[in-house]
């Protein structure tokens, strides 16, 4: 009796310490995930894609109820505020037709002075239209997921993602009909980007609050509290001249910026589709 | 008959958990109104990863944390592997930490996950800041924490009334 008492204690001994050594192997595999995602091999993005795909529409059906009960509530809104808002639309209408023909003016003459200076156009950009199905901004990430449609065979990794204030991100992952948007305050992203006002250079990187950090600004450079910085368009992966933040404070050694858009307004969003060189999917897009 | 049964009992056994972990994190991930509810998308998995592996170590595993930990960061945006060492960190400290007080109150076990909710968050902090090369907000990991301290109970709720209604272990052994 006593014999097999102790033959039963080393069985469950010899079962923890297999255990353990198991649980020893799986964190080392996390390890070596972290590692591969870091030197960015493609099997991580196929991984990535693969839960993408199957998720996403889960996500997507979760949502739909609370995206009904939302929309019916903001219709009702407007409702309510329909002769208010009519008003400041006409308000607004009338300030736009005086620009519209001082805008045309101006067009006029852009277009001679870019003939007489043999200036080269930046490539044509097309636009998508994307509904936002889940967002993400944590300590740890900030992030979305867009419901691409029918548009999804034309959306690339590194296209723009904006709203009517600015850049918001890029787009990350492309897994069927969904899209995975890095946010510009991620951690991850780093955006060139150059002063509307005094035209200083920089990369404005995220650390997942709405505070970004400009670094790399030229030495004398003249950055000031409410400068609009806009994309660069350096390295050819983003339209230039697309307002991404405000600079909040610009101190000797830092330079802080906030985001232009607001977490609200992200309900419907557009990619920009920008290819320097187009190659066989965007050639077969634009016939 | 009876083989096919046991089958299906051991399969919801070893199912039920993560399901229930992934489908009430999907009910979280539904609001978008107010900013809090971006640092309680990951309160299920802790949660949950806390509670099955503390009261169900039969029904919950290393291998159930590792694909919970692959899912959360395919869904978070994270860096695939970070939220995996995390869950798996969380596993760990599950199975050892509620055995060695030996808890019977539900308001010791609240706090024995404060504990060790708190060490898990500052793991990951911590792995995160090295990944990044840059330390991340310290304000909103606080937040993460705190709501996932004060939403304990509500989910423990939950995870208590799907263990009893459909992987209770008397039940379990009557029907086989």
């Amino acid at each position: 009796m006593q014999r097999q008492r102790v033959l039963f204690l080393k069985e469950n001994y010899v079962l923890r310490v297999l255990k353990n050594f198991f649980l020893a192997g799986l964190f080392i595999i996390a390890l070596l995930l972290i590692l591969v995602h870091k030197i960015d091999i493609s099997i991580v993005s196929g991984v990535t894609q693969g839960i993408m795909y199957i998720s996403s529409p889960l996500i997507h059906i979760v949502s739909l109820p609370a995206e009904g009960l939302s929309y019916s509530y903001k219709k009702l809104s407007e409702i309510m505020h329909v002769y208010e808002e009519n008003e400041h639309l006409r308000q607004e209408n009338s300030e736009l037709y005086l620009l519209k023909d001082h805008m045309r003016a101006l067009q006029a003459e852009n277009r001679i002075l870019k003939k007489l200076l043999h200036h080269i156009d930046v490539p044509q950009t097309r636009s998508y239209t994307a509904r936002v199905i889940a967002e993400n901004n944590n300590a740890f990430s900030n992030s979305l997921l867009l419901y691409l449609g029918s548009a999804s065979d034309f959306i690339k990794t590194g296209y723009a993602v904006v709203t009517p204030s600015g850049l918001i991100g890029r787009i990350d992952i492309v897994s069927g009909k969904y899209a995975r948007v890095t946010l510009i305050t991620d951690i991850n992203s780093k955006i060139p980007v150059v002063s509307q006002k005094s035209r200083d250079r920089g990369i404005l990187v995220g650390n997942n609050t709405r505070k970004m950090n400009l670094i790399f600004p030229p030495l004398m450079a003249e950055l000031h509290k409410g400068d609009i910085l806009v994309t660069s368009g350096t390295g050819g992966g983003l339209p230039p001249d697309i307002p991404v933040a405000k600079i909040k404070r610009a101190g000797v050694d830092t330079i802080t910026a906030i985001p232009l858009f607001s977490p609200s307004e992200l309900e419907i969003v557009k990619i920009i589709a920008y290819d320097i060189v187009p190659d066989k999917t965007t050639s077969k897009e634009l016939e | 008959m009876a083989e096919t049964k046991n089958f299906c009992t051991t399969l919801a056994t070893y199912t039920i958990p993560p399901v229930s972990i992934i489908l009430i994190d999907l009910l979280f991930y539904i609001p978008r109104s107010s900013e809090i509810w971006n640092f309680i998308r990951l309160v299920p998995f802790y949660t949950g990863i806390y509670f099955w592996s503390s009261q169900r170590s039969d029904a919950f595993n290393g291998i159930t944390a590792f694909l919970l930990g692959l899912f959360a960061d395919v869904m978070s945006n994270t860096p695939l592997g970070i939220n995996i060492m995390t869950f798996l960190f969380l596993y760990f400290l599950s199975c050892r930490l509620p055995s060695y007080f030996n808890i019977k109150k539900f308001s010791y076990s609240w706090l024995l996950f404060a504990f060790t909710i708190l060490i898990t968050i500052s793991f990951k902090f911590l792995i995160t800041s090295i990944f990044n090369r840059m330390w991340i907000p310290l304000n909103a990991t606080t937040l993460e924490l705190m709501l996932t301290i004060t939403l304990y109970p509500l989910l423990a709720s939950c995870y208590i009334w799907i263990e009893r209604r459909y992987i209770h272990l008397e039940d379990r052994y009557e029907k086989i």
